[in-house]
């Protein structure tokens, strides 16, 4: 908020704001220039796409979508990213909420052992387990479809959305289940009516980052998806990237595509800045 | 429910309430214990044996043949530069990361008009799929049309193809990955900087302290803990980074930048050679194992708890 005051004491804070906003402008402009840079490539013709040299502003059009849609079921790639993310968020939460209610909750023998197993499984990097997975998957008859890549990602997800769940129930008082028990309330009742209800902003926050994250993905649907079953965006544009144009590569689709990539999960996290934030620094404070 | 199986009205209930419980945790964690199971830890013996055979779809090979693949990369002068450079680029990556995660953190935390939009803005590159952020570069560093060789040209008037030159490709592809994780450091240093208690900078400006006198004994001690863990956290995450070395530069030129993942690509989804691929994903999560357990030491070491 800016309220009228004084004119400012000169402390070495504030002696140079000019020099702050500087850095300000540097900062955007290094974080914004790829997303600047194929904005721009998307929405302008080829010619001025490649001139020599680099055009910063060019009369926009939107053909080279449709000339994306040309080559690439780009609709369906579409519906399937949000398939698999928003299926891999749902089962990712259902499965981690559950298992972490029972860590968090129940003083059972074993339970830190398969918390610290869990944390220390997202370690595990995705490629090393690429090739027997896709041995699970043809085994399961999972292979290029988007139910075997919501199994796997979920299972990949759920580690660090156990630990910041159970952090977060950890800090939820007891008493009121205590008072429900008594009165006789089941646990599913429990659960549901209760702790659900209590872990709901914790959740929403796991469902952006594990959304994200899933969108984002590029290893399994590039090693486990063969047709327009299955497909993802991330792998349409490395198939786009593939492809050769007059100019060498065609930048301008592979620019139309990366952006169509980028909005969703640009405009999540611009207006979940908060909920994501306090997700990511749980980790950091325990 | 295990509630509904537990006769009322027994004297003797074949169950004891200690078990009940335990049977219901059971039943809570299942579902991801199986996935994990399922997903991670039978997939990793799975790899462990593998990389004990010449298993190989081309070939159509599937039998034991004990060490013979280590063996094998041992003598690999090509694994031994992905080694190197897995390494560097992990190391180089998170050094960087640090110290422009701390500055982003810094300049976030001033006072200025827009501060929201700037923070908004931050988690932009953490947000993009890796992949077309590898692109958005690729595209930005271009022989030919590329902006990044244009500026320089402008400025050095020098003609720069950073791609086709092993040490410059390197050199993008850290600075890219920096690009790309450095706000994810800077989120969480900033909740750092903004648990530090204000009286205490009040006091040391009562004391005369000058900025960056203040920052240096009381903001830095305060987050150092913090720096070191979430370097770790990044060297054990990074050891196994993928999708922009694929997308930015995927390996080339040449092996310049070939790292172990991309070898596993490679070798496994590209030749098929399964039983060569999984030695070396052994060889990558060994590494990951050491660094990670010499993480978990000093974080014993210093108390912090999980």
């Amino acid at each position: 908020m800016i309220t009228p005051r004084s004119r400012p004491r000169r402390s070495p804070d504030q002696a140079a704001p000019w020099g702050l906003y500087a850095l300000v402008a540097l900062f955007a402009v290094i974080v914004l220039i790829p997303f600047y840079w194929m904005l721009k490539s998307a929405l302008s013709r080829p010619d001025d796409v490649f001139a020599v040299p680099p055009q910063y502003l060019t009369p926009p059009t939107l053909e080279n979508f449709g000339r994306l849609a040309e080559q690439v079921p780009i609709v369906r790639y579409f519906a399937n990213s949000i398939v698999f993310a928003t299926a891999t968020t749902l089962v990712t939460l259902a499965a981690s909420f559950l298992a972490a209610y029972a860590i968090a909750r129940f003083d059972v023998p074993g339970r830190n052992v398969l918390l610290l197993a869990l944390v220390i499984s997202t370690a595990l990097p995705e490629i090393v387990t690429i090739i027997p997975l896709y041995q699970v998957l043809r085994d399961l008859h999972l292979l290029d479809s988007l139910l075997g890549l919501t199994f796997i990602m979920s299972s990949v997800l759920a580690p660090f959305t156990v630990w910041v769940l159970v952090a977060f129930i950890r800090q939820v008082p007891y008493e009121i289940e205590e008072a429900a028990v008594i009165d006789g309330a089941r646990l599913p009742e429990i659960i549901w009516r209760i702790v659900l209800p209590m872990t709901a902003p914790a959740l929403a926050t796991m469902a952006v980052i594990n959304f994200v994250n899933a969108w984002n993905n590029l290893l399994y649907p590039l090693a486990f998806s063969s047709s327009v079953q299955s497909k993802t965006l991330s792998v349409a544009i490395t198939e786009i990237f593939q492809a050769r144009s007059p100019f060498g590569r065609p930048w301008e689709l592979i620019s139309s595509l990366g952006i169509t990539m980028m909005i969703p999960v640009v405009i999540l996290a611009v207006i979940s800045q908060r909920a994501i934030v306090r997700g990511l620094t749980t980790g950091a404070f325990k | 429910m295990v509630g509904a199986t537990a006769p009322v009205a027994q004297r003797r209930p074949w169950i004891r309430p200690a078990q009940r419980r335990y049977l219901t945790f059971l039943l809570l964690v299942a579902p991801i214990v199986i996935l994990r199971l399922y997903t991670a830890a039978y997939p990793i013996a799975r790899t462990a044996y593998l990389s004990l055979t010449n298993s190989s779809l081309l070939s159509g090979t599937s039998e034991l043949i004990g060490l013979e693949n280590y063996r094998a990369l041992a003598d690999d002068v090509a694994l031994v530069g992905a080694v190197r450079f897995t390494l560097v680029f992990v190391l180089g990556s998170t050094l960087l990361q640090l110290v422009i995660g701390l500055l982003v953190a810094l300049l976030l935390n001033a006072k200025f008009r827009g501060r929201g939009f700037a923070r908004s803005i931050n988690l932009i590159p953490w947000a993009i799929p890796p992949i077309v952020a590898a692109y958005a570069f690729r595209w930005l560093l271009d022989d030919q049309f590329g902006l990044i060789p244009h500026w320089i040209n402008v400025v050095f008037g020098q003609r720069l193809a950073p791609l086709s030159s092993p040490f410059l490709a390197q050199l993008s592809l850290i600075l890219v990955n920096v690009w790309k994780n450095a706000p994810f450091m800077a989120v969480v240093f900033l909740a750092g900087l903004q648990s530090v208690p204000e009286d205490l900078y009040e006091a040391a400006k009562v004391d005369g302290a000058s900025g960056f006198q203040r920052f240096w004994a009381i903001t830095l001690p305060m987050i150092v803990p913090l720096l070191i863990a979430q370097g770790m956290f990044f060297i054990v995450w990074q050891l196994a980074a993928f999708d922009l070395i694929f997308g930015l530069t995927n390996g080339g030129p040449g092996v310049a930048t070939v790292t172990l993942s991309l070898r596993i690509f490679q070798e496994g989804l590209l030749f098929f050679k399964y039983g060569v691929a999984s030695a070396v994903s052994m060889v990558l999560m060994a590494l990951v194992a050491v660094v990670g357990l010499l993480g978990l030491i000093w974080f014993r070491r210093r108390e912090v708890v999980l």
